[in-house]
């Protein structure tokens, strides 16, 4: 199994597609650091600690919500062909009849990708955090907390894609985990709009898409971790918008992403066992 | 002398189609063994599941003594895939290098047994080039070597010419020689039937999934004879006669090609061409290739 995962982990620094995630990471963070940069320079110098008490923590959201979708683009396109690739190329014909057993292949990948992406994610996170720290001087408690939140987002992700992957083609797992990403999306809007409006048919449907793919939910808890409620008598300014998060997701979403996570892999195994080649 | 290779009623079904069906096979250890039919016949498919590629849906097989599956016998076991395909952004010795690690190799053996691979099937000098520079033939040749990585006693070789040029494919042939020559034992899917004959010690015919013949390649032309007829005169008539004591291989212009079964044959032969009405010419038998029995056995199906 440790041949595989140094395999994959190795691998997956020759993919394009991760050239591609660090170009759009690092015009990300150019952008970022920039409107950041002069956000704070105008409120700064209008000498208004209510509106820099308001706006700083919406910018680290701001920075933390679209971290998160550059994270999920690398995480689908470099996990759909994880599998249905070398399936497709023939690559996998010389390595399965290797003396290792196919869960050793599965296990291996899926511990490679899952390494490689939550590093990216950490490194996201840091990255976005120190511009934060470094022009606001805003320091949000639980930040590792949160960073072990936004690094378990991709893994969520990639657990489906993983199993798409053993299923299916390239194309066709790649098509499928963007539309459940697309579910996970809209169903935290919807459910954030329904906070704010308190519409429980609107939190229901998000509450839905949560269980279908709870990458939003993690995003919506690592925002609640970052600046919780009981610290901030202007919280509830602080969390409206779509960036916010107008109701805490539980810790059982947390153990529910995680069991979401070991589902999938078990699911893998399984298919991948009696998968003909 | 033990089995390298032993299958009973192994069956493949996908959906309602037949992969493969109750293959019954022995290979013994030390031989060549020529896997032999048309496309579609079943040949990758019965690899395929000796190698754990594909599960089978009914019967058992073992290898080295031991059954499907089992990892210490794979560490003896080598094979090159008909769609041979690898990492393009290795470099040839980096590929080896991880075939070498799924073979739980240590580092000293690995030392060893990379460069002298990569030297036997002639690659040695691309061994710091990326796969995707590699041509066709030559990624044909790595791929030999990955099979050849664990000097293995058992290679499965599905189609390991098909890319290379007449010198390749006999360096290729002596290679599986010098194996044979230390013990190992070859399993051969080619379509390549001289290349075939001119080492295989066993063959094995297969056709819609079922091994329809099988034996040692020179007993089974032994028994069976083609005769090439000089004619004229040539009419249904006379062609329905001749099958009435001959299998007809070919017919066109004046000359007609038939199997008989041995020489005992040709008499009775000559004598339904002359009450047919045809005028024989010429009448000259020779042995069977394995190409003729191969169309021989493929035509009796029909």
């Amino acid at each position: 199994m440790f041949t595989i995962f140094r395999f994959t982990f190795r691998e997956a620094f020759t993919r394009k597609v991760l050239l591609v995630s660090l170009i759009m990471a690092a015009v990300f963070l150019g952008l970022y650091w920039t409107g950041v940069y002069y956000a704070v320079k105008d409120i700064e110098k209008a000498h208004n600690q209510l509106l820099a008490s308001v706006i700083y923590p919406q910018l680290l959201l701001f920075g933390l919500y679209f971290g998160s979708f550059i994270v999920s683009f690398l995480t689908i396109l470099s996990t759909a062909g994880i599998i249905s690739s070398e399936v497709e190329s023939g690559v996998i014909q010389a390595v399965i009849p290797k003396p290792i057993r196919r869960s050793e292949i599965v296990l291996g990948k899926f511990l490679g990708q899952g390494v490689f992406l939550a590093a990216y994610a950490a490194l996201l996170f840091a990255s976005i955090y120190a511009i934060i720290y470094t022009k606001t001087g805003i320091r949000p408690a639980g930040s590792g907390e949160a960073a072990l939140l936004f690094s378990l987002q991709p893994l969520v992700l990639m657990s489906v894609t993983f199993l798409l992957s053993t299923l299916t083609t390239t194309v066709a797992s790649g098509t499928v985990a963007f539309m459940l990403y697309s579910v996970a999306m809209v169903g935290g809007f919807i459910e954030q709009i329904g906070g704010i409006i308190n519409n429980l048919s609107l939190k229901n449907a998000g509450i839905l898409s949560s269980l279908i793919m709870p990458v939003d939910s993690l995003y919506r808890k690592i925002v609640y971790v970052l600046i919780p409620p009981a610290s901030n008598p202007i919280s509830a300014v602080q969390q409206m918008g779509p960036f916010g998060s107008s109701a805490e997701p539980s810790v059982w979403m947390i153990t529910y992403s995680i069991l979401y996570v070991l589902a999938f892999l078990c699911l893998s195994l399984h298919y991948f066992a009696r998968k003909d080649i | 002398m033990s089995l390298a290779i032993q299958t009973n009623d192994l069956t493949k079904y996908y959906g309602s189609h037949v992969g493969c069906r109750q293959i019954d096979l022995s290979v013994s250890r030390g031989q060549i063994f020529g896997f032999l039919g048309p496309n579609g016949a079943g040949k990758s498919t019965f690899v395929k599941m000796l190698v754990g590629l594909i599960k089978p849906t009914s019967g058992s097989a073992s290898l080295l003594g031991a059954g499907l599956g089992n990892i210490e016998s794979r560490k003896k076991i080598g094979y090159l895939p008909e769609n041979f395909s690898y990492h393009e952004w290795l470099t040839g010795r980096q590929l080896l290098d991880f075939h070498a690690s799924l073979y739980k190799m240590d580092r000293g053996t690995r030392f060893r047994r990379i460069p002298l691979v990569m030297d036997l099937v002639g690659v040695s000098g691309a061994a710091g080039k990326k796969v995707r520079t590699y041509s066709k033939g030559m990624r044909q040749r790595l791929g030999l070597a990955c099979a050849l990585l664990p000097d293995p006693d058992l290679l499965f070789l599905d189609e390991p010419t098909s890319a290379l040029d007449p010198l390749g494919r006999r360096e290729v042939r002596e290679i599986l020689v010098g194996l044979r020559e230390r013990g190992k034992t070859i399993f051969l899917n080619s379509h390549l039937l001289s290349e075939v004959e001119m080492i295989c010690d066993r063959v094995a015919f297969i056709r819609d999934g079922s091994i329809i013949a099988q034996g040692d390649p020179g007993e089974m032309g032994a028994d069976r004879m083609v005769v090439e007829l000089q004619l004229e005169n040539i009419t249904g008539g006379l062609l329905d006669k001749i099958k009435s004591s001959a299998r007809i291989i070919s017919s066109g212009g004046n000359t007609v090609r038939v199997a008989v079964k041995n020489k005992e044959e040709i008499p009775a032969l000559a004598e339904a061409v002359v009450s047919g009405g045809g005028r024989l010419y010429r009448m000259a038998h020779e042995k069977v290739s394995l190409e003729e029995i191969f169309i021989s056995l493929l035509k009796e199906g029909d």
